[in-house]
């Protein structure tokens, strides 16, 4: 924990008070500072901040009755500490995590944002609080959860924890961001009203007199609430400090009469005279043991849940619409998991987890070993903008050659793939099919991805079934019906032949393995017609249907002159022949549409038991395979009796 | 062991050269060293061919990073079906019982695994997943989990991620990952990997919860594939892909999806391969077409003219393959055109 506190640089100690006071009085969720980081200057980081959202479960053994700012502070810090902790299984993955009295199972998806933003870096001028700091104007963010993630990188984690509005706002050469899960319009005066009400007010509540003594019953009074009416009372007493600290914090705020309560006046005048010793730079000094002494009393924490009374009737806020908003959540949905699983309408909940299973082993870069640079044992020699003389010569044919090769044309050579995997396969053997979740700056794209994608799987099913009406979807789904019909007819015809040849080929096929490549001997005396050139093919219709048969199982064997492709530039003309057989054309435009060719016009007829197909099409991208490859990708369909 | 019949004909302090008698592409980096008789460090090498013919090859060379020599050994080779897409050794050798043998697994129409012993080969399985028919879709890549080396995922071109049991030879889970082929599949946690496709999308997966997967990254114009992908395994926040014809090496970080945090473009044609290093969350090093790797570190604040890499190195041809082993991390390997080199760092 102590470390956690050292990473906080240059942030005001009583900081989290006076978030504390300022996110409370407006019931917002929570409120973030964030600070110029001292080890990397130019980015932003967390400094401190105070989580005012629903809570999930409350673990703790209470001796005493805290009051809510304690238990808002106590919480916050405890958001803290599982942070800290969970950011120090880095080194150690393995390792447990050192006893928090929090684990992630118990945040709810808010805590969990506000979590999670502890990790965030900003640079100045980039992200909400960056640009906030760049431009010195305050930021109002409505709709943040769908908002472009180049506005606000967090939006995802925004709309998983149902953060709608989000402010930033320049603050003590920081930023403070405010959020809550509430739609808010913008409102220039809220801001306003909690800069000078809350903030700018040199505020220290827990003076280390009031820390020791959490043990004790609390005097309401010292509560962070901002009763303005007692600060009042007690600003004469603080007049002359609280002058000098003005000055320091906030050269350019008028000075303001409300400071709230503080009834521990002498510690309170020791921080006024750090106060106007030091520069806003060094206000580093800890409160260690504010912190120290709730930590202690969670040491003995037994993880009881507890349910958390409603500390709306401490809170004398003026507009109390907000009503519950802390839920009182049960113990039945301490799983975490278990939750986003029963949970499917939030489709982010789920990404989460997944995040905190990776994160839980990694916090913000660490410096790793730094390499040699331009070490004299080592080959690399340090970059210079024009690379090095006379070694590069970008190669002028296709780039990433041997790489897509790999990928593109490997696995055809594998061929006999099964190419899509089935669905009725999917539900018999465990396939999953995970849903993509609907992250909201790629919805728009994938639903016009599968409307494309149907619109496209609808002209290639026009293009396999002869039909007198392709207008619309409807007829090409009734001259389907028809066509099926037809085919199962075809099917049950065929049927025998099928059967004593398959048995054949299987004998075959065992002694020589490599039947695709070995040559077309004794299919030929068969096969004769197969040679001829293609403008014979109203020959091969008239070869009769015995013999057509039996040649269905020797396919297997002929070298295949009965596809060919013809390329001119894009275009593809890919003429084939071949026995017929069911689902052929249909594996004939998978293999084509694989290929990354996109068929425009597809002519097929069948006669005899002889499919002709002749396909124009033209190469989607930059990805033309050339037209050996698509002869012996078709020459594969066809050959997979 | 000792009937080396070739030695590495270029050596010099900070490179080592090994000329093969085909075009290389897989290429894989032994976890564990072995030891010599002289009691020196051995590092194997295993090497794939790439012809575009059945008859493939996978050699096994070993690298004595003392006497900076490469040594082969004609009982460690074997014949591959095609070239293979992926080799790797098993990951965590050392935790495992066999003290001087070796698992390897290489993908293509299988995923297939190999014992490396040291005067011989023994293939150990061959996975395939179709139960309907013998024929299986084709693997673009794998990965091998370090943390539960158990677990093989596999990557294909029917749209499917496959995770293997490799100890029980059984598909754990078979997921229908993309719209299109899968090129490349990287663990991230035990249970959770991501994977590139054909259709653009970098995904996640947590096998927790099979029924989502998270696109986090998309390509700026559509269905431009994504080809390879590296998640940074010493900061688990950061992976990397490249493009299809892009001079672009994309860095993401999972917790900001949809907006890379960096992207590396001094190559001057387009990528091949990336590594992260294997010992500092902050460098990755980059090798493609126009014949050079380059080394990076990522800066926590980008200037506003992009990031330079810091060191390069120029071979002589496109490099097509670059390992970074955690096992040896001063030494690169790559391999471009029928060469391995092994690059001092």
């Amino acid at each position: 924990m102590a470390t956690g506190l050292q990473n906080q640089d240059g942030v005001p100690e009583n900081l989290r008070k006076q978030l504390a006071v300022a996110v409370r009085s407006i019931q917002w969720s929570y409120a973030i500072f964030w600070s110029v980081s001292t080890r990397q200057p130019g980015v932003l980081q967390w400094g401190d901040g105070y989580y005012n959202g629903d809570i999930k479960t409350r673990k703790t053994v209470q001796s005493v009755e805290l009051n809510a700012d304690q238990m808002g502070l106590q919480r916050s810090e405890q958001l803290r500490e599982l942070y800290e902790s969970l950011a120090a299984g880095e080194s150690n993955p393995q390792a447990k995590r050192p006893s928090a009295a929090l684990s992630p199972e118990d945040l709810t998806d808010t805590e969990w944002y506000y979590l999670v933003c502890m990790s965030f870096v900003f640079n100045i001028g980039q992200g909400l609080p960056g640009r906030t700091l760049a431009n010195g104007q305050p930021i109002w963010l409505c709709n943040a959860q769908i908002a472009d993630s180049k506005v606000f990188s967090r939006s995802l984690l925004a709309k998983s924890a149902s953060i709608q509005t989000v402010i930033c706002f320049p603050f003590l050469g920081g930023v403070v961001e405010l959020g809550v899960t509430e739609l808010v319009l913008e409102d220039p005066s809220l801001i306003q009203h909690i800069k000078t009400s809350f903030l700018e007010i040199p505020y220290s509540i827990v003076s280390k007199k009031s820390c020791s003594s959490v043990g004790n019953k609390i005097n309401d009074r010292d509560g962070t609430c901002a009763e303005l009416d007692n600060a009042i009372l007690e600003t004469k007493l603080n007049l002359v400090v609280e002058c000098e600290e003005l000055n320091m914090i906030s050269p350019n705020t008028s000075s303001n009469g409300f400071v709230p309560n503080q009834p521990a006046e002498d510690s309170y005048m020791v921080e006024g005279i750090y106060a106007g010793a030091s520069q806003v730079q060094s206000w580093q000094f800890r409160d260690d043991e504010f912190s120290n002494c709730v930590h202690n009393s969670m040491n003995s924490s037994d993880c009881i849940s507890q349910t958390f009374v409603d500390a709306e009737k401490v809170v004398s806020a003026p507009n109390g619409e907000k009503g519950n908003n802390h839920c009182v959540l049960d113990l039945r949905q301490c799983n975490h998991t278990k939750m986003n699983s029963l949970n499917l309408q939030n489709d982010d909940l789920h990404y989460q987890s997944v995040l905190s299973a990776l994160l839980k082993s990694s916090d913000q870069l660490i410096l790793g070993r730094h390499f040699r640079n331009c070490n004299k044992e080592s080959s690399f020699v340090s970059w210079k903008k024009g690379g090095l003389v006379g070694t590069i010569k970008p190669r002028s044919g296709t780039s990433q050659n041997l790489l897509k090769k790999v990928l593109f044309e490997v696995a055809q050579m594998h061929g006999d793939c099964l190419l899509v995997p089935q669905e009725d396969k999917d539900r018999n053997n465990g396939i999953w099919r995970p849903e993509v979740d609907g992250i909201n700056w790629n919805q728009g794209l994938s639903e016009r991805r599968q409307r494309g994608n149907l619109s496209e799987r609808f002209l290639v099913l026009g293009s396999l079934v002869p039909s007198k009406s392709k207008v619309d979807k409807v007829s090409i789904l009734d001259d389907t019906i028809e066509y099926l019909k037809e085919l199962q007819k075809r099917v049950e015809e065929l049927e025998s032949c099928r059967e004593s040849t398959e048995l054949e080929a299987t004998t075959r096929r065992k002694p020589g393995d490599t039947v695709e490549r070995t040559s077309d001997n004794y299919g030929d005396n068969n096969f004769g017609h197969r040679k001829k050139p293609l403008i014979n093919k109203r020959k091969a219709c008239e070869i009769d249907e015995t013999e057509s048969e039996i040649n269905c199982g020797l396919v297997k064997d002929s070298s295949g002159d009965n596809v060919t492709v013809s390329m001119i530039e894009e275009d593809v003309v890919i003429e084939m022949r071949c026995p017929w057989r069911e689902c052929l054309l249909l594996e004939i435009m998978d293999a084509v549409s694989n290929l990354h060719l996109d068929s425009h016009s597809v002519q097929s007829s069948t006669n005899d038991g002889i499919l002709f197909v002749t396909i124009k099409s033209k190469f989607k991208g930059s990805m033309a395979a050339s037209a050996g490859i698509i002869r012996r990708a078709l020459q594969r369909v066809v050959h997979k009796c | 062991m000792e009937n080396s019949t070739q030695e590495s004909h270029l050596r010099s302090e900070n490179l080592v050269t090994y000329d093969s008698l085909y075009p290389l592409y897989a290429m894989a980096l032994s976890s564990s060293p072995s030891r010599t008789p002289h009691n020196h460090h051995q590092h194997r090498i295993a090497v794939g061919s790439f012809i575009e013919e059945y008859n493939n090859r996978v050699d096994i060379l070993s690298f004595d990073d003392e006497t900076l020599t490469i040594k082969t050994h004609p009982n460690l080779s074997f014949d591959h079906p095609y070239p293979p897409t992926k080799l790797m050794f098993h990951p965590n050798s050392t935790s495992s019982l066999r003290k001087s043998s070796d698992l390897l697994a290489s993908s293509g129409d299988y995923l297939r695994l190999w014992e490396v012993r040291d005067n011989s080969i023994e293939p150990i399985s061959v996975l395939n997943n179709s139960k309907t028919s013998e024929f299986c879709a084709p693997l673009t890549s794998f990965d091998w989990n370090e943390i539960e080396p158990r677990r093989i995922g596999t990557s294909s071109i029917d749209t499917t991620c496959t995770i293997w049991d490799i100890e029980r030879a059984v598909v754990e889970t078979q997921l229908i990952a993309h719209d299109k082929e899968v090129y490349d599949i990287a663990w991230g946690e035990a249970g959770v990997f991501a994977s590139v496709s054909a259709d653009g999308s970098v995904r996640i997966f947590d096998l927790r919860d099979k029924e989502h997967s998270t696109i986090i990254y998309e390509s700026p114009q559509p269905d431009t594939p994504l080809l390879r992908l590296a998640w940074n395994k010493q900061d688990l926040r950061y992976m990397a892909t490249i493009l299809m014809d892009s001079n672009k090496v994309v860095i993401l970080d999972i917790r900001s999806p949809t907006v890379p945090v960096a992207e590396l473009e001094r190559h001057r044609a387009s990528v091949n391969a990336i590594a992260w290093a294997p010992q500092s969350p902050r460098h990755i090093c980059s090798a493609g077409d126009d014949t050079q790797a380059l080394i990076w570190e990522l800066p926590t604040v980008a200037g506003p003219n992009g990031i330079d890499p810091m060191s390069m190195y120029s071979a002589g041809s496109e490099i097509n393959q670059l390992q970074w082993s955690a096992a040896q991390p001063d030494w690169i390997a790559i391999a471009f055109s029928n060469k391995m080199q092994l690059l001092k760092v």
